[in-house]
């Protein structure tokens, strides 16, 4: 008795799940793929956020040299904006480690270290004419600011992106997949409202 | 005592909506053309030929370069203003990020260069600096603004053609830039066929009864067109067409109006003041 119900199970159960697995497809209308696109799109935020972050990296040497040849007897905010650097590219944050706070914490300041030397070796240059007036400097102050506002853009396009992804990991139709299938967690993002040079203001009034 | 916290849940709604509104839209400019002056400074005839020019640009790198002055920033900063105004315009093709924005600030003596994703490489920000510098601050000083502004564009272009091999390149990818695309009119026509079966059958079966003037029993004319209900069915009859004009509808009007092609930007460009 009981053997012959056992054997008749796989051939009950057959029906059901091939009709499951038809069902399958349209999952995706329940919003199974809301959370993974976000995900990636804060990813990419986020890889942009580091490639302009580099490029202001990439950019100071240059910077630092440039003053050098001008005002070399400031060695203490020179040296200050190479250490600030040292200290930021070492510190990164990959785009898997989003969730740690602690690593965001600690790149973001590091990150707004530089920014606050970079603000002082700016604030030093404006009492050197000569310099400031240098073709060569000049470039350099316009391929650093346009790197600041994209830095700016960067950083809002992630702030963004992140609030949409965190906001599908806590909203109703994707939290339901958030529970049994995702173990995903809310990224981290930008405390600091904004993280720019402080160009000193010269007017001719 | 249910309906007073009502109101007052009702009242709080309205100052909330009230309180967001004027921060979401911060009115952004529409884009009315190539040239949208709102400040007022370009004149007439320098307007019309920026305008000519510009068009003229696109149609042969597909760039899309466009002007714009406005009055005061209202205390935004300009960068984040430009890149608002630029994303809002989408100025440039879609999958080249094409576009650039020259941004004049009259009340704020401020002007920008916006430059698209696409672009970066050809203009860069040095480029723009330069121009503003050089070319805007001088004229705009002297109070020159329509020839401050038509000379940067010059330099804008002379800028972008330098690089001759990747226009031409860009241009072929875009060659049906501006217009519509043939897939685009795929999607039209097919929407128009099946919204005409689909909504068309409807709107003869109740429309003629609502608005039509009534001919006799179970009959009536609308549009120039005789409707015969026959109620066997009691379900929406067949209907005639009767003789006198066709329905006469145009197809959709033919608006030579420009806008963005679906560009970006990430902050490109250089900013100046005089």
């Amino acid at each position: 008795m009981s053997a012959a119900s056992l054997r008749c199970r796989p051939l009950r159960l057959a029906p059901a799940s091939l009709f499951l697995l038809a069902l399958l497809p349209l999952l995706s209308a329940c919003g199974y793929n809301t959370i993974p696109t976000a995900e990636e799109k804060a990813k990419a935020a986020w890889s942009e956020v580091l490639n302009q972050y580099q490029r202001r990296a990439d950019l100071i040497p240059n910077l630092v040299e440039t003053v050098k040849a001008y005002a070399a007897h400031e060695r203490e905010t020179l040296e200050a904006v190479v250490e600030a650097r040292a200290q930021a590219t070492q510190v990164t944050v990959s785009a898997d480690s989003l969730t740690d706070p602690e690593a965001f914490q600690k790149f973001q300041e590091s990150q707004s270290e530089l920014t606050g030397a970079l603000s002082r070796l700016l604030a030093v240059v404006e009492s050197y004419p000569d310099l400031k007036a240098s073709q060569n400097f000049l470039a350099l102050q316009a391929q650093l600011e346009g790197t600041e506002n994209r830095i700016a853009v960067a950083r809002r396009d992630y702030i963004e992106a992140v609030r949409e992804y965190n906001t599908t990991l806590r909203t109703f139709p994707s939290i339901i997949w958030t529970w049994i299938w995702f173990d995903n967690e809310p990224y981290q993002t930008f405390t600091v409202p904004d993280d720019k040079i402080e160009v000193p203001e010269v007017k001719f009034d | 005592m249910a309906r007073r916290v009502g109101e007052g849940v009702l009242a709080f709604l309205t100052l909330l909506i009230l309180a967001i509104v004027p921060l979401q839209a911060a009115e952004l400019p529409s884009l009315t053309g190539r040239v949208v002056d709102n400040a007022g400074i370009i004149d007439a005839a320098t307007e019309a030929t920026l305008t000519a020019t510009l068009a003229a640009f696109e149609q042969k790198s597909s760039d899309q370069i466009v002007v714009a002055t406005i009055h005061t920033l209202g205390g935004e900063p300009l960068e984040d203003f430009a890149n608002r105004l630029f994303r809002f315009w989408q100025l440039g093709q879609a999958d080249e990020d094409n576009g650039i924005l020259l941004l004049v600030v009259h009340g704020d003596r401020k002007m920008r260069i916006e430059v698209g994703y696409g672009l970066e490489g050809t203009l860069t920000d040095l480029h723009s600096k330069l121009i503003i510098e050089n070319t805007m601050v001088p004229a705009f000083r002297a109070g020159d603004f329509s020839g401050g502004i038509s000379r940067a564009v010059d330099d804008i272009i002379l800028v972008l053609e330098g690089n001759a091999a990747e226009l031409e390149a860009r241009a072929e990818r875009n060659e049906d830039a501006g217009g519509i695309s043939g897939d685009t009119w795929l999607v039209i026509i097919f929407f128009i066929v099946w919204g005409t079966l689909f909504f068309g059958g409807f709107a003869m079966a109740i429309l003629p009864r609502m608005f039509g003037r009534k001919l006799g029993p179970r009959r009536y004319r609308w549009m120039g067109m005789d409707f015969e209900y026959n109620s066997s069915s009691g379900g929406s009859g067949g209907w005639s067409s009767g003789s006198s004009s066709g329905s006469s509808w145009s197809s959709g009007s033919s608006s030579s109006g420009f806008s963005g092609g679906g560009g970006s930007s990430g902050g490109g460009g250089a900013s100046g003041s005089w």
